[in-house]
């Protein structure tokens, strides 16, 4: 539902019943404001006379009043015109000095006679009757009485009856107690009858509370006008900037709700942005990763097809197999695997800690594990690959996947640069104060003082931490590093007192699980 | 005959292979090509059972958590992922050892021996024989080739060490400090100058070797 009209269909909502409500609660106040003045006015004109015209003529004796508020003497002898007592009865009654009012056939009385109501209105007649002690009447004009006016009047002096005519006029009878006892006239019933148009009947006329009810919808409309008009405008702000992907800002004018909401859409624009940001950098850098991996991966792939044609070639010429060559295709398929391997743990690092699984490792069987893996390669290159570990399991908290790579990418390192005939040693040791030394040793060629800093300050960094250097300390060592910075642990690079590498892990180890 | 080795490998190329390469290292392999989800009696009467995870039929961690419930052979899973929390799992659900793809041969030949070979090694022996020396840990003497051999107690000592974890290498810091006596000062150096005397008196056999970068090991050795 549109703003406006939701406001309007609100606010007609609200008005109608509070005015019917309002107009009840008046109606009330003035039927009980009315009660009042008739009991007062009824008992004023009793006591001043009524009482004994009354008891002189029961049979006959009425009042037809024209008004509660105006001296009783002015009302009485007005004839009824539906049937009342001639006027002559009434009219020798009348106290001298005032104009006897003249006897009309029709009910409404001269309009220039009527009295006012309380809100200035013109008041419907009052009609009399009396009751003896018995509640009988002997005027037979009189109505009947029912059990809820006579309840009403032993109980509280005043019975009190309001009924509606077929017609719609509203009838209110009130039953009086006259301050004496006995005789025809001991109670005395008021009735006024108000026709069916009177104005105490149904509502208010229309401009009582019509008009205010338009002003206040149209002001609510023209103020709602310009409210309406930004949020359109927003809205259509909003939509062009998705459209733009989140390119084009909104504008925000003031310091109400609608700025506000246009604020925080700004903010949600700079989030998109960022995170549409990052994620395409991410992307770029998942690509050139793959670009390069596909070349490092078909480099030494290459290498592996080249030596497996070339060994072909010599049985199919009957030549015996070159061992050199046989070690060099096996080399090159381990690197691969090696290189594989890195690519899965880069993707890990590169996503972040949550990727990282922690638990217990026991680094006795992990060094176990790498020797195992380059044992076959290490071997045939006639390189001497030993390990030292203490008797008893050395446990860290770690990612199992993540710290066998990085020793394999040491050990591998140290296999692949190493000279015929070399060395490459693990060892670990506890010492007393709860930590490792994990050290990798080699003879190798080693690794110049400044590339070995480098290798320690450069942060990790997909294009660049791939490529294969001169010395091989390309994406393995970067690895390396950042696993051991992941897990908190210390690292340095050192020439070995055998004169090659030695890369040295320390960290602190936990209580053997279970 | 070799100890019966049960592969569970869908590949045929690689489970040709590996069941070659087991029979090579004395093995005898049963090569079944499918998982199955067994119970107890299904399993055939082997010694370790390998496991490729990822298998058609039965998927090999549920292979192997049906396995566990009735029996307590040794495990060996191939795993193509490098997923620690796969390899955790697997442990978890009672594998004994893992091995990532692409692996050689050799390295599974080894592995499955050190599997295989695992219980006898748990035995604290009172008596250590490494090929002609025989070593008395509680009595204290030391016998090459039935010949009594004099030795002092850091040279006991050392031997001793040695003799606990025979084909292992046991690193020279660790000699050093638990070895060596404390009081007097013990280097490095100190302990080449006792590996030195002590090879002497074991005479012509070679069984102390130094491992480069390491420290000692104690081999069966052979005679010069």
């Amino acid at each position: 539902m549109k703003l406006r009209l939701r406001l309007a269909l609100t606010a007609v909502a609200v008005t109608v019943p509070a005015v019917f409500a309002l107009v009840q609660v008046e109606h009330s106040v003035r039927r009980r404001t009315t009660d009042d003045v008739i009991i007062a006015s009824t008992l004023s004109q009793m006591q001043s006379g009524g009482r004994e015209r009354c008891e002189a003529a029961p049979e006959t004796w009425m009042v037809r009043a024209r008004s509660p508020q105006r001296p009783p003497w002015e009302r009485e002898g007005l004839p009824d015109g539906n049937g009342g007592p001639p006027s002559g009865k009434v009219a020798p009654n009348a106290p001298p000095g005032k104009r006897p009012a003249g006897p009309r056939p029709g009910d409404e009385g001269p309009p220039r006679m009527e009295p006012r109501g309380p809100l200035g209105r013109r008041l419907p007649p009052v009609n009399l009757y009396p009751f003896d002690g018995q509640f009988v009447s002997r005027n037979p004009q009189a109505p009947a009485l029912d059990d809820e006016l006579r309840k009403g009047v032993r109980e509280d002096g005043v019975g009190v009856r309001r009924y509606s005519k077929a017609d719609g006029a509203l009838v209110q009878d009130l039953l009086l107690r006259m301050p004496w006892d006995g005789g025809p006239c001991e109670y005395v019933l008021a009735r006024r009858v108000e026709p069916a148009e009177s104005p105490e009947v149904g509502l208010p006329p229309l401009y009582v509370w019509g008009v205010p009810t338009l002003i206040l919808l149209s002001a609510m409309v023209v103020a709602l006008g310009p409210v309406v008009q930004r949020l359109r405008r927003l809205t259509e702000e909003v939509r062009a900037s998705s459209g733009s992907g989140y390119e084009q800002p909104v504008t925000v004018s003031g310091s109400d709700e609608i700025a506000e909401l246009a604020r925080a859409f700004q903010q949600a624009r700079a989030e998109i942005q960022a995170q549409m940001a990052h994620q395409q950098a991410r992307e770029q850098t998942l690509r050139d990763f793959l670009a390069n991996t596909t070349h490092d991966v078909m480099t030494p792939l290459t290498v592996l097809q080249g030596h497996l044609a070339a060994m072909q070639q010599r049985m199919r010429a009957g030549e015996p197999l070159e061992s050199g060559l046989m070690v060099s295709a096996m080399s090159e398929a381990h690197y691969m695997a090696s290189l594989v391997h890195n690519l899965g743990a880069a993707a890990r690092l590169e996503a972040g800690a949550p990727q990282v699984q922690h638990a217990p490792v026991d680094l006795n069987a992990l060094v176990s594990r790498v020797l195992g893996r380059h044992q076959p390669i290490a071997r045939p290159q006639r390189i001497a690959l030993e390990s030292g570990v203490p008797a008893t399991p050395t446990w860290v908290m770690g990612d199992e996947t993540l710290l066998e790579q990085a020793v394999s990418n040491v050990v591998l390192n140290g296999i692949r640069y190493g000279r015929e005939d070399g060395h490459v040693a693990v060892v670990l040791e506890t010492t007393r104060h709860q930590t490792f030394h994990l050290r990798v040793i080699d003879d190798g060629p080693g690794i110049a003082e400044e590339e070995r800093s480098r290798i320690l300050e450069r942060r990790f960094r997909g294009n660049d931490a791939r490529t294969r250097e001169p010395q091989g300390q390309g994406l393995g060592l970067h690895i390396v590093h950042n696993v051991v910075e992941l897990h908190g642990w210390k690292m340095t690079l050192a020439p070995s007192e055998y004169g090659g590498l030695e890369v040295a892990f320390t960290g602190p180890l936990i209580p053997p699980p279970e | 005959m070799g100890d019966r080795i049960l592969l569970v490998e869908d590949d045929d190329a690689l489970g040709s292979q590996i069941v070659g390469h087991l029979r090579g290292a004395g093995f005898e392999p049963v090569w079944w090509r499918e998982g199955r989800l067994l119970v107890s009696g299904d399993l055939p009467d082997v010694s370790l059972v390998v496991l490729d995870l990822m298998l058609p039929g039965a998927y090999g961690m549920d292979m192997l958590k049906a396995l566990r419930t009735f029996s307590e052979v040794p495990v060996l899973i191939l795993s193509a992922r490098n997923d620690t929390l796969d390899k955790v799992r697997a442990l978890k659900l009672g594998a004994d050892d893992y091995m990532t793809k692409p692996f050689w041969p050799e390295e599974l030949v080894e592995r499955v021996r050190a599997r295989l070979r695992r219980p006898t090694l748990q035995k604290e022996q009172a008596v250590v024989e490494v090929g002609p020396v025989r070593i008395d840990l509680q009595g204290h003497t030391v016998q090459v080739q039935g010949r009594p051999v004099e030795l002092t107690r850091v040279e006991f000592g050392l031997l001793a060490a040695l003799a606990r974890r025979p084909q292992e290498a046991v690193t020279r810091q660790w000699l050093v400090e638990h070895v060596l006596d404390p009081e007097r000062e013990g280097t490095e150096r100190t302990l080449d100058v006792h590996v030195s005397r002590l090879r002497r008196k074991l005479g012509p056999v070679k069984c102390v070797e130094t491992v480069w970068g390491v420290g000692y090991r104690l081999v069966p050795g052979e005679d010069a």
